[in-house]
């Protein structure tokens, strides 16, 4: 054992038994301790009967290309998921979907007492695979296991490129296997027949950065590329249950809007006709009207105008004014209504009536100061105002309801998004299940 | 994480609601102001508006 090689569990130390390839004579390292069926020599790729005292070569293969080194060296040793393991062995698959390549990578760990696992990466996406126990059941759509259900997500044809090191079954360049994943994120269930035997595995997805700190590996993992297939979803939340919670948040709101508007006193103060007289108005326009109370706790005071404009307008300026304190609410209503024919037909804009709601008004008496502007062409023309204290202001019901609903839509819209991404990589990307289901004539 | 943020966040929105109504709050642009004349009511035009330089509609389509 290397210094500064953290030791493998329990007792007795191991150690690597030493061989020498009888292709080409260099040195053979074999790490499981009789659990391999086949050994590569990395020196000239011929793959080896791990079982064969004599290392009898099983295959040769040509090294398509240079640059296939493992992220993870083979003998190295870390703790992942609080069992030390050692990489003994290391291959590149591929598979072709639509014309197109993808590779991912296998590793083989190792411990004495545990036996055999694996990791598997694809673009920065790293799994932790083990054999399942159990037999999954598999249906069309998907597979049982352990009482978990996980959804069909592609079936392909994976090829095995390129291999290095130590693997516990008959490993061959060029073999071809035929493997269907199944995905219940963060799991992910496999199976991969070979002639005429299956091989199920589960795996769990885990993030590069465990890797690199499992196996106390120099630098950066690599970037994951992408959203893989068991990539447990950044929003990590039942979007369901948050809309089931936004519909009760609603319900609530609903209750409250009816509750505020029975409790309301709704209290008519005032209710006065007047009648703007542009000769009488010549000098001074403006007015008071009559004092009246608001009583109770601080709340609301409506004031309606309504006007019988006919293409004129009124504009009043409004003072809600507290006669003991001096306090002033101002504020200017315009009515306009015009209508009228062109050659797109009848037309009209603006209203006869108006209502405004003056927020927190304090109880006390009160008067209203009001100063009438009239169209120029409008001689006279009367106007009804009406003052009603403590209704319900509607637009905050609007506003909590929008404050509600925001953060469901983003979260419902990044949960979609990423599922979106997760299965436009499999069998059954979302545009097919959009497509194709009815026919076009 | 986010279910129990907005369940929290949620009973905000609503007691704030309940609180703004019970407040009297309104979603309309009042210009307040202190200390205006009790003469105003003796004598209204001794008071301007600040919405009294509003430029008027007179249009139609």
């Amino acid at each position: 054992m290397s210094a500064g090689t953290p030791p493998l569990s329990g007792p007795p130390k191991p150690q690597a038994k030493a061989l020498n390839c009888p292709k080409c004579g260099a040195a053979i390292v074999l790490r499981s301790f009789g659990q391999a069926e086949t050994v590569v020599c990395a020196s000239c790729h011929s793959i080896l009967d791990a079982k064969d005292p004599n290392l009898a070569i099983l295959q040769q293969f040509e090294i398509k290309t240079s640059d296939i080194k493992p992220l993870i060296p083979l003998g190295t040793r870390g703790k992942l998921r609080g069992t030390d393991y050692e990489v003994i062995g290391f291959q590149r698959r591929s598979t072709q979907v639509d014309g197109i390549t993808y590779y991912w990578h296998e590793y083989v760990l190792f411990n004495p007492y545990k036996g055999i696992r694996y990791l598997s990466e694809y673009n920065g996406h790293w799994n932790d695979i083990s054999i399942c126990k159990t037999l999954p059941v598999a249906d069309f759509g998907g597979a049982n296991y352990l009482g978990e259900t996980y959804k069909h997500f592609q079936s392909a044809e994976a090829d095995t490129d390129f291999v290095l090191g130590e693997f516990p079954w008959q490993v061959r360049v060029g073999e071809k296997a035929a493997v269907t994943d199944y995905v219940h994120p963060p799991r992910v269930l496999s199976s991969e027949k070979l002639d005429k035997e299956v091989t199920w595995s589960i795996g769990e997805y885990m993030y590069g950065r465990e890797i690199w700190d499992s196996f106390k590996l120099p630098g950066a993992p690599p970037e994951p590329m992408g959203v893989y297939e068991n990539q447990p979803s950044p929003v990590a939340v039942n979007v369901n249950g948050i809309w089931v919670t936004f519909i009760a948040f609603t319900v609530f709101l609903l209750a409250l809007m009816a509750g505020f508007d029975m409790r309301a006193k709704k209290q008519p103060v005032l209710h006065e006709t007047y009648l703007y007289n542009r000769a009488d108005s010549k000098n001074e326009a403006s007015f008071v009207t009559n004092i009246f109370e608001l009583t109770g706790h601080i709340s609301t005071v409506e004031v309606k105008t309504y006007a019988p404009v006919s293409n004129h307008w009124i504009y009043l300026n409004y003072a809600l004014i507290n006669q003991d304190t001096g306090q002033a609410w101002d504020f200017g209503r315009e009515l306009s209504y015009y209508y009228g024919y062109d050659s797109d037909g009848s037309w009209s804009e603006g209203k006869q009536n108006d209502v405004v709601v003056i927020p927190s008004i304090p109880s006390g008496y009160y008067y209203l100061r009001i100063e009438p502007e009239v169209d120029p062409a409008l001689p006279s023309i009367p106007y009804t105002v009406d003052v009603t204290h403590d209704v319900p202001a509607f637009g905050i019901y609007g506003i909590a309801f929008v404050a509600l609903l925001v953060p469901v839509v983003i979260i419902s819209f990044r949960a979609y998004t990423f599922e979106r991404s997760r299965w436009s990589e499999s069998d059954h990307p979302p545009m097919q299940l959009t497509s194709g289901s009815g026919d076009d004539e | 994480m986010f279910r129990k943020f907005y369940l929290l966040y949620g009973f905000l929105v609503l007691g704030t609601a309940a609180f703004g109504q019970y407040r009297g709050w309104s979603l309309a642009t009042i210009n307040q102001l202190k200390n205006v004349p009790k003469s105003v009511r003796d004598n209204p035009g001794s008071y301007r508006s600040v919405y009294g330089f509003y430029h008027h509609y007179t249009g139609g389509k």
